[in-house]
């Protein structure tokens, strides 16, 4: 009996470690293929240059731009929506419409990215086009306000997770003093819930970052660095999806490596950070 | 000295710790055989981790520490319950307990009685039956139930289910049974059965009763203990 | 200022953005639906072959979506082979066994690697078998297999995280019920605490086979192909419906093939609400209904 139980733990045990594992190995794996170019010290100017392979330049810098421009820009449109629409589930809540709000968030989730490109490149992109009278349509903008519909559920469940945190009582306490939604927003939903919602907006970002169809099939792919939100720009993650047709051994492929890594650390960086608010939020309620 | 040979369970110097927060202090006692012991006392006290501490329950809820030394006799010999040696599924085979809200398993009537069998690795089905329908005639429940035994538990009322976990916990012939609050959840007439029934088993085993109820502590107890302030203090 | 206007401005601005919100989703789907809908027959899936030679593998389809709906198919039954087990058996460990201390690391990696973004775990995939390739089985190539095994990395957090939260949060009394009659910790976890919290862990299951129908990035760096038929082994290369899609909205070249690319969204996005419904139906009912007959 006792031989049974030390061998499934050691089952169980074993197969954390390999899970585990495989997460730090994708990491030192990445690591090891972009070595070639680490060595080289090239690092910062990889990830500043410009992309101009004909020249021997192979700077991430337009991706790197691309990538943070698209996601933040995701980030503003989708924002004040989801404050809003967290606002009609969480504290508005008129005539129970609000359950049925959520149900529709939730089930957004389950939408695959490859739709939103779709519809992105058949719908969107052509409107973009025909309201601007500039380019392809194919631009960041275009990307943005496709990636901030597949991240706003994300941080409409969070922000309404957040206001579900606030005491009952606080709440109860202000409509007794007459105060009216607005402040009880401000005096006391907000302060008890930021920072749930911080973790909401930083893991939306790491979404919107690690996101690799959307971008790729509307935001152009252009590899220079990009002037305004109606210019083609390329993400990091389409930039891998593109490069890795290449030859296996060339510097190009190289730079896909570098690519991962940033990725990797970006979102890796995300998540301690939400970590760390979530746990000071989770004391500060305990008290 | 013919004291000892009544002794079932001695308790020594002992102290229970949650998160380093004591709970219980320095309490010793001894429980003679085929009694009921009652442990009254208000809420939050420990009453529920004493029982624990007699068959080593605790030591499945995290951040919990013990100290101090009890013995139980099985037979002729008292056995050191907290000896690395001694194994703790057969301690808990034979010091049965019975959870304050009734804990049926999500499985049939008959499942469930049969589960310690199960577990204990004994799979003769005929003297499983066998034990089975003993078990829930020794606890009153066999005339309600032998015609639904397939029936999912959790279906019984809440009487019913009390006396099935009952069963459950007399199928393996323990002992020693651990009852924390055992009529806590139900109506007056469903806890007069658990009264007779308990004074019934009296022959077989030796039991500490937690009860809220003073009046049901002096229809059925042999002995009355307060837990309060850490502290067991005899009453009767 | 009045209060009532802060009120009314609070107010509007809250409709206003949930009338946008949805506004957005229902175009999205209605898009799909207005130009899709008269693509969708059994013609879309099956093209000139009949259904019954298609699924018995009678004859082969050339021209519907039948390969790239089988290939989705062994994708995820593949991938979700692969990754049931290890996360059960890693949900387990971090739930029952694992000391506190080294518990908050284990779950930290675990959020990271929910977090990396599919096309690193694609590329990370591609470039194994690359390795492999050069170094140990020069017939490797990316395929089936390689695109199932990155992808069961990609939901392995999701198993493991939905197995220790259902089993983490089971009430004391139900994990203590089973040792009081002298199970071991082992019969315990199997006997009673995995049963009671299985309605948790299926829905995370089922919460996988969506990811895995729905995920794009990965299966492109790692063997999906515009035209493989059905696979004949797990060494091959596939089709599947999402790569199909993306195909489809950059290479299409008549107004018949972007039709199947609406036929072909339609279906994939029938069959991830679908899934995803019945998780949620599964982590309603299950722990209620089926288990508990009254
Ligand atoms: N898992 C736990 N972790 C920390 N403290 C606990 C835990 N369980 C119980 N306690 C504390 O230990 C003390 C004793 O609890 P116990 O359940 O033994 O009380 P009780 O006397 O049985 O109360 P009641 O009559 O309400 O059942 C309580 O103060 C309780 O807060
Ligand atoms: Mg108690």
């Amino acid at each position: 009996m006792d031989v049974k139980e030390t061998i499934f733990k050691s089952v169980f045990f074993a197969a954390s470690i390999l899970s585990a594992g495989i997460t730090l190995f994708i990491l030192g794996f990445m690591i090891v293929l972009a070595l070639p170019i680490l060595k080289q010290g090239l690092f910062f100017d990889m990830l500043t240059g410009p992309w101009a392979p004909d020249h021997g330049l192979f700077g991430l810098g337009p991706m790197i731009i691309g990538t943070i421009c698209i996601a933040l820009m995701a980030l503003v449109i989708s924002f004040p929506v989801s404050l809003g629409c967290s606002f009609f589930i969480g504290i508005l809540n008129p005539r129970g419409l609000g359950k049925w709000l959520k149900k529709i968030i939730e089930s957004m989730t389950a939408v695959p990215t490859v739709i939103y490109g779709f519809v992105g490149i058949f719908f969107l992109v052509p409107l973009v086009r025909e309201l601007f009278l500039k380019g392809s349509g194919m631009c960041i903008l275009s990307a943005a306000i496709m990636l901030s519909i597949l991240i706003s559920p994300t941080m409409i469940l969070f922000f309404v997770q957040s206001f579900s945190m606030v005491p009952q009582n606080d709440l109860n306490a202000v409509d007794a003093l007459g105060g009216n939604t607005a402040q009880k927003f401000f005096y006391v939903v907000l302060p008890h819930s930021w920072k749930g919602m911080l973790t909401g907006i930083i893991l939306s970002f790491g979404r919107a970052m690690g996101d690799t169809l959307i971008a790729l099939m509307i935001s152009g792919n252009s590899v220079a660095f990009p002037g305004s939100v109606l210019d083609s720009a390329r993400t990091l993650t389409a930039h891998i999806a593109l490069i890795i047709a290449a030859d296996f051994d060339s510097i190009e492929f190289k730079t896909i490596f570098l690519s991962s890594i940033f990725l990797y650390i970006m979102t890796s960086f995300g998540i301690i950070m939400s970590r760390f608010s979530f746990k000071k939020r989770k004391t500060i309620n305990e008290t | 000295m013919p004291m000892t040979e009544n002794i079932k369970i001695n308790i020594k110097n002992l102290w229970f710790y949650y998160n380093d927060h004591p709970i219980l202090e320095d309490i010793s006692l001894e429980i003679p055989q085929n009694t009921i012991t009652a442990v009254t006392g208000p809420s939050g006290q420990g009453k529920s981790t004493f029982l624990m501490t007699l068959n080593r329950l605790w030591e499945s809820i995290e951040e919990t520490r013990i100290k101090g030394h009890i013995e139980i006799r099985f037979g002729s010999d008292f056995q050191n319950i907290y000896d690395k040696r001694y194994n703790v599924s057969d301690l808990r085979r034979q010091v049965g307990m019975v959870f304050q809200v009734p804990n049926p398993l999500p499985m049939s009537i008959y499942n469930n009685i049969a589960f310690p069998l199960k577990l204990k690795g004994e799979n003769n089905k005929t003297l499983g039956s066998f034990r089975v329908e003993d078990a829930l005639k020794r606890s009153f429940l066999w005339d309600e139930v032998k015609d639904r035994l397939n029936e999912d538990a959790r279906a019984l009322s809440g009487g019913q289910q009390q006396r099935l976990c009952i069963a459950r916990a007399l199928v393996l012939n323990p002992q020693v049974l651990l009852l924390d609050e055992p009529t806590s959840s139900l109506d007056d007439k469903s806890g007069r059965v658990i009264e007779d029934l308990l004074l019934e088993l009296k022959k077989d085993c030796t039991m500490i009763l937690v009860s809220h109820y003073l009046d049901q502590v002096k229809r059925i107890a042999d002995s009355g203990m307060v837990l309060s302030d850490r502290q067991m203090k005899q009453q009767w | 200022m009045k209060p009532e206007f802060f009120d009314r401005l609070f107010n509007y601005f809250s409709w206003g953005c949930s009338i946008l919100l949805v506004g957005a989703v229902l175009t999205i789907v209605g898009f799909l639906i207005a130009n899709g809908y008269q693509s969708l027959n059994l013609h879309l899936i099956f093209d000139d072959t009949r259904p019954l030679d298609a699924i018995f593998l009678k004859s082969q389809v050339f021209d519907g979506l039948f390969p790239a709906i089988a290939g989705t198919l062994f994708l995820i039954t593949l991938s979700i082979i692969v990754a049931i087990p290890l996360g059960l058996a890693t949900g387990i460990f971090l739930a029952e066994y694992c000391p506190p201390k080294i518990k908050g690391s284990f779950s930290l990696l675990f959020d990271i690697l929910a977090g990396i973004p599919s096309i690193v775990v694609g590329l990370f995939g591609f470039c194994v078998t690359i390795f492999l390739h050069h170094y140990f089985y020069t017939r490797l190539f990316p395929c089936l297999l390689i695109s199932a095994l990155s992808l069961a990395f990609l939901v392995l957090p999701y198993i493991i995280r939905t197995t220790q939260i259902s089993l983490e949060t089971l009430p004391l009394s139900v994990r203590l019920t089973a040792p009081s009659l002298g199970a071991t910790k082992l019969q315990n976890i199997f006997y009673v605490l995995l049963p009671s919290s299985l309605s948790g862990i299926l829905s995370g299951i089922i919460l996988s086979i969506g990811r895995c129908a729905e995920d794009t990035a990965v299966i492109m760096l790692t063997g999906a192909v515009a035209t493989a038929g059905i696979p004949k082994s797990v060494f091959s290369s596939f089709e599947a419906l999402p790569f199909y899609i993306y195909y489809i909205s950059s290479q299409y070249s008549d107004n018949s093939e972007l039709m199947k690319g609406y036929g072909a969204c339609l279906i994939l996005l029938f069959i991830c609400i679908s899934l995803f419904v019945f998780a949620h139906w599964i982590k309603k009912r299950l722990s209620q209904k089926i288990l508990y007959r009254p």
